[in-house]
C-alpha cells in the first residue's frame, strides 16, 4: 500500500517533469545555410499597412521569388508596438533576416551592433547613386551603410476645395502667416457654441510633425553631443504659431475633433485643412473618394521652404544565418525593379531617382507637392537618443497646446527631462 | 527508514510538480528580477551585466515620470479603493434584500466582470469619444461635457470611473456570499431591539464582514497598484496626456521593453512590489487587530 503511492507519487512527478523539460529542449533547428541549388527561406518582417500596400508588397514578393527559385520569402507582419517587438525579438536571436527600419530608430540600433553593414554586399549594378542622399545618409552610421530606403513621405497640405469656396478662398496658403488668415477664415462654428464644428487647420502635436520648422529659425533638436536642445528661444519662435492657432480655436488636434489622426479629421470634413503625408491619399480614396481636395506644398516658415521627411529601411540581421540570400532580398526590394512595382501606386514615393522620374509623379497633381518637397525636406532623425526626447517633447508640448503652461516653461521642462534621462540611462 | 520519514519523502514528491512550476515560474523570476535591478544590463548586440550596487534605486528617486507615475497610481489606488468597496458592499446589500428580480439583476451586475478588459476599454474609448454617448448624454442633460481621453486632467478619471465600474461587481459577489452565511437570528434578534433597515445594515452587516472587506481591500489595493491594461490602451503605450495616465507599470514596461533598460526597469518593479508589501501590512494593521470568533 504505501510502496504503490510512493510509486504513484514518483510516476505523477516525472512524468509532469518530463514534458515541463521537453518543451524546453525542442531547439533542433535546421541549418540556415545555402548549399547549392537547395530552397533558401528568407524571413522579412514589417509592420501592417493598408489592403493596398499589402498586395503591393505580395506582388513585389512574388515577382522576387519567380526570379529567384531558390529563395524563399516568409512575410510576417507585426500588427503593434513594432519597434518593441523587435528590439525583444532581437535580443532573444529570433528576429527575422530582413526587416523594417523606421530613420528615428535607426541611429539607436545601429550603434548597438545588431545590424549588419551593407557596403560588402553593393555591386555596382545596384547603383547606389541613384538615391537621394538625405534619405540614404539617414542610415549611414559611421561610413557604414545599415539600410536602403524602400520608400519615403514627406508632409503637404491638404485642403477643402468646397470649404476654401465657401470662405470665399483661392489658392493655397503660401506663408505661415498667410495660412493663419486662411485658418480664421475656414473656422466655423454653425451652433455657435463655442466648440468649431470646422476647425481651419487639423494639426498633430508630436515632434515628429513639429521639428522641420526649427531649422529656419535656427534652432536645433539636439546638440552635438545628441542630447535635446530644442529649449531654446529661436525654437519658441518657431513653434509659437501654432500654440497661438490652437488657443484661438482656429487650429486642433484630431483628438479635439474625436478623431483617431488628421486624415480622418480632414475626410470627416472637421478640418478645412491638414498638414499630412503621402500615406493620407490613398486613404481619403478608399474611405471619402467624393471628397473634392487639393495638396500644395507647406507654407514657407520664416520665409524658407521647409518641410519633414519620413523614410523607412530594408536591413539586415547581424545575426542571419542566410545573409546572402538576405541581401538578394533587399536588392530586390530596394531595386530599380523591385521599387518600381512596389512604388507604382504612388502609395509611397520612390527613393530611387530613376525610378521617380520613370513613374512620373513629380506631374501628378495630387503627388507632386510631396515630389517637390523631397529635395529640401528634413528626415526625422536626430541621433540615437531621438525616442526619448521625443517622448518627453510630446508629453510636454501638449499641456503647452492646452494652455496648462507657456511654451517656453513645456520646452525647458521637457529638454531638462530628457536630458535627465539620456544621461541617467548613459 | 521510519515510517514518518517515509510519508515525509512521498509528500515532497507530490508536492515535487508544484515546487517545480512555482520555482522556474515564480520564485526564479523574482530572484532574478531582484538580481537585475542591482545591475546595469546591456541587451542589444550581446548581453551583458554590469554590478552597479544600488544605483538602479537611486535613479529613481531622480526620476520627474517615475515619480509622476507614483503619484498617479497613488491617486488611483487613493480613489479607486474606497469607491469601489463601499459601491461593491452597498449593491451587494441591495441584492441580499428581497426585491423582484434580484436574480437577474445578479447576472446583470456582474457582466462587467467577465468582459475582458481590453475590450471593455475599447468600448469605453468610444463612449468617451468627444461625440460619444457620455458627451451626448450629458448635453442632453445639459451638463458640461468634457475631452475624456486628450484632457490631461481628465483622461485619469476616465480610467478611473470605467474601472470601479468594471470591478465593483466582483466584489459584490463575494460580499453577497458572506451576506448569505449571516445567520437570520441576529437580525430578527434586531428588529425586536427595534433596529430599522440601516441600523442593521450598520451595527450588524458591516462589523460582521469585517474580514472580508480586508480582502476586498487587499485585493483592491493590489489590483489597482498593478493598473496598466487601460491607462496602455489609453494611451497607446505613451502614458499620455502629458503624463497623466503614467501608472508604475506602464513605466515599468516603457523601461523594459522601450528602451530596454531592464536593470532599471527591475528596480522599479521590486520598489513597486515593496510599496504593496508595505501598503498591506499596514491594512492588515487597521483590519486584522479584531478577528471572528465564532
Amino acid at each position: 500500500m504505501k510502496f504503490n503511492k510512493m510509486l504513484a507519487a514518483v510516476g505523477v512527478t516525472s512524468m509532469l517533469m518530463g514534458t515541463a523539460l521537453a518543451g524546453c529542449s525542442s531547439d533542433s533547428s535546421g541549418d540556415g545555410g545555402s548549399s547549392d541549388g537547395e530552397q533558401v527561406t528568407v524571413e522579412l518582417a514589417g509592420w501592417g499597412s493598408t489592403p493596398e500596400e499589402k498586395e503591393l508588397l505580395n506582388q513585389t514578393l512574388q515577382e522576387f521569388e519567380e526570379s529567384h527559385p531558390n529563395i524563399k520569402v516568409e512575410h510576417e507582419v507585426i500588427a503593434d508596438q513594432y519597434m518593441d517587438v523587435m528590439k525583444t525579438r532581437l535580443v532573444g536571436g529570433e528576429a527575422a533576416d530582413v526587416f523594417y527600419l523606421d530613420a528615428f530608430e535607426a541611429p539607436g540600433l545601429a550603434k548597438t551592433g545588431v545590424l549588419e553593414p551593407l557596403d560588402e554586399y553593393v555591386t555596382d549594378e545596384f547603383d547606389v547613386d541613384d538615391f537621394q542622399d538625405p534619405l540614404l545618409n539617414a542610415f549611414k552610421f559611421d561610413d557604414k551603410q545599415y539600410g536602403f530606403p524602400k520608400d519615403f513621405s514627406t508632409l503637404a497640405l491638404f485642403y477643402d476645395k468646397q470649404a476654401f469656396e465657401e470662405a470665399g478662398l483661392e489658392g493655397p496658403p503660401k506663408t505661415w502667416d498667410e495660412l493663419r488668415e486662411y485658418a480664421d477664415k475656414l473656422t466655423v462654428d454653425e451652433d455657435g457654441d463655442g466648440q468649431p464644428d470646422q476647425y481651419g487647420l487639423g494639426f498633430s502635436s508630436e515632434l515628429a510633425r513639429q521639428f522641420y520648422k526649427l531649422h529656419p529659425y535656427g534652432a536645433k533638436v539636439t546638440n552635438e553631443n545628441n542630447e535635446a536642445a530644442f529649449a531654446s528661444d529661436k525654437a519658441i519662435e518657431a513653434l509659437q504659431p501654432i500654440v497661438d492657432m490652437k488657443k484661438d480655436k482656429i487650429a486642433a488636434l484630431p483628438s479635439d475633433a474625436g478623431t483617431d489622426w488628421g486624415g480622418d479629421m480632414f475626410g470627416q470634413g472637421k478640418a478645412a485643412m491638414v498638414i499630412e503625408g503621402n500615406w493620407t491619399v490613398p486613404f481619403l480614396e478608399s474611405n471619402f473618394s467624393d471628397k473634392d481636395y487639393a495638396t500644395a506644398e507647406l507654407p514657407t516658415v520664416n520665409g524658407e521652404k521647409a518641410t519633414a521627411a519620413f523614410t523607412v529601411a530594408y536591413v539586415m540581421n547581424k545575426q542571419s544565418e542566410v545573409k546572402d540570400a538576405a541581401w538578394e532580398l533587399i536588392s530586390y526590394l530596394t531595386g530599380k525593379e523591385g521599387m518600381k512595382t512596389w512604388t507604382s501606386k504612388g502609395l509611397a514615393l520612390p527613393t530611387r531617382e530613376s525610378v521617380a522620374a520613370e513613374l512620373g509623379f513629380d506631374e501628378d497633381p495630387i503627388r507632386k507637392a510631396f515630389v517637390a518637397g523631397a529635395s529640401y525636406a528634413q528626415p526625422w532623425q536626430a541621433g540615437p537618443n531621438l525616442p526619448t526626447i521625443n517622448n518627453n517633447f510630446n508629453n510636454q508640448f501638449t499641456s503647452a497646446l492646452l494652455g496648462d503652461q507657456s511654451l517656453e516653461e513645456a520646452l525647458k521642462k521637457a529638454q531638462e527631462t530628457a536630458n535627465k534621462e539620456i544621461k541617467a540611462s548613459n | 527508514m521510519s515510517k514518518g520519514m517515509k510519508e515525509g519523502i512521498s509528500g515532497y514528491l507530490f508536492m515535487t510538480p508544484t515546487i517545480f512550476t512555482i520555482g522556474v515560474f515564480v520564485v526564479i523570476p523574482i530572484l532574478y528580477a531582484f538580481y537585475l535591478s542591482l545591475n546595469d544590463v546591456q541587451l542589444l548586440g550581446g548581453i551583458g551585466y554590469e554590478f552597479i550596487g544600488l544605483e538602479n534605486y537611486t535613479r529613481t528617486l531622480d526620476d520627474t515620470r517615475a515619480m509622476i507615475a507614483l503619484k498617479n497610481t497613488a491617486e488611483y489606488v487613493l480613489i479607486v479603493v474606497p469607491v469601489q468597496t463601499c459601491l461593491a458592499l452597498l449593491l451587494a446589500a441591495a441584492l441580499n434584500s428581497n426585491i423582484r428580480g434580484k436574480n437577474a439583476f445578479r447576472i446583470i451586475f456582474f457582466l462587467p466582470t467577465v468582459t475582458s478588459s481590453a475590450v471593455l476599454t475599447i468600448i469605453f474609448m468610444w463612449m468617451y469619444n468627444p461625440d460619444g454617448l457620455i458627451n451626448t448624454f450629458l448635453s442632453f442633460l445639459s451638463l458640461p461635457t468634457y475631452n475624456w481621453l486628450a484632457d490631461p486632467d481628465i483622461a485619469l478619471k476616465s480610467i478611473m470611473i470605467m474601472n470601479i465600474w468594471a470591478t465593483a461587481p466582483f466584489f459584490m459577489v463575494i460580499y453577497l456570499a458572506a451576506m448569505q452565511d449571516i445567520s437570520d437570528s441576529v437580525y430578527e434578534a434586531a428588529t425586536i431591539d427595534g433596529a430599522n433597515w440601516w441600523q442593521k445594515f450598520i451595527f450588524i452587516t458591516v462589523p460582521i464582514l469585517k474580514p472580508v472587506t480586508f480582502f476586498v481591500v487587499v485585493m483592491g489595493v493590489i489590483g489597482t497598484f498593478q493598473l496598466f491594461d487601460q491607462s496602455y490602451i489609453f494611451s497607446g503605450g505613451s502614458g499620455g496626456p502629458n503624463n497623466s495616465t503614467l501608472t508604475v507599470v506602464l513605466l515599468i514596461y516603457q523601461y523594459a521593453f522601450k528602451s530596454l533598460d531592464m536593470g532599471y526597469a527591475s528596480a522599479l518593479a521590486v520598489v513597486l512590489a515593496f510599496i504593496i508589501m508595505i501598503v498591506t501590512i499596514i491594512q492588515k494593521k487597521f483590519f486584522g487587530e479584531e478577528k471572528l470568533h465564532d
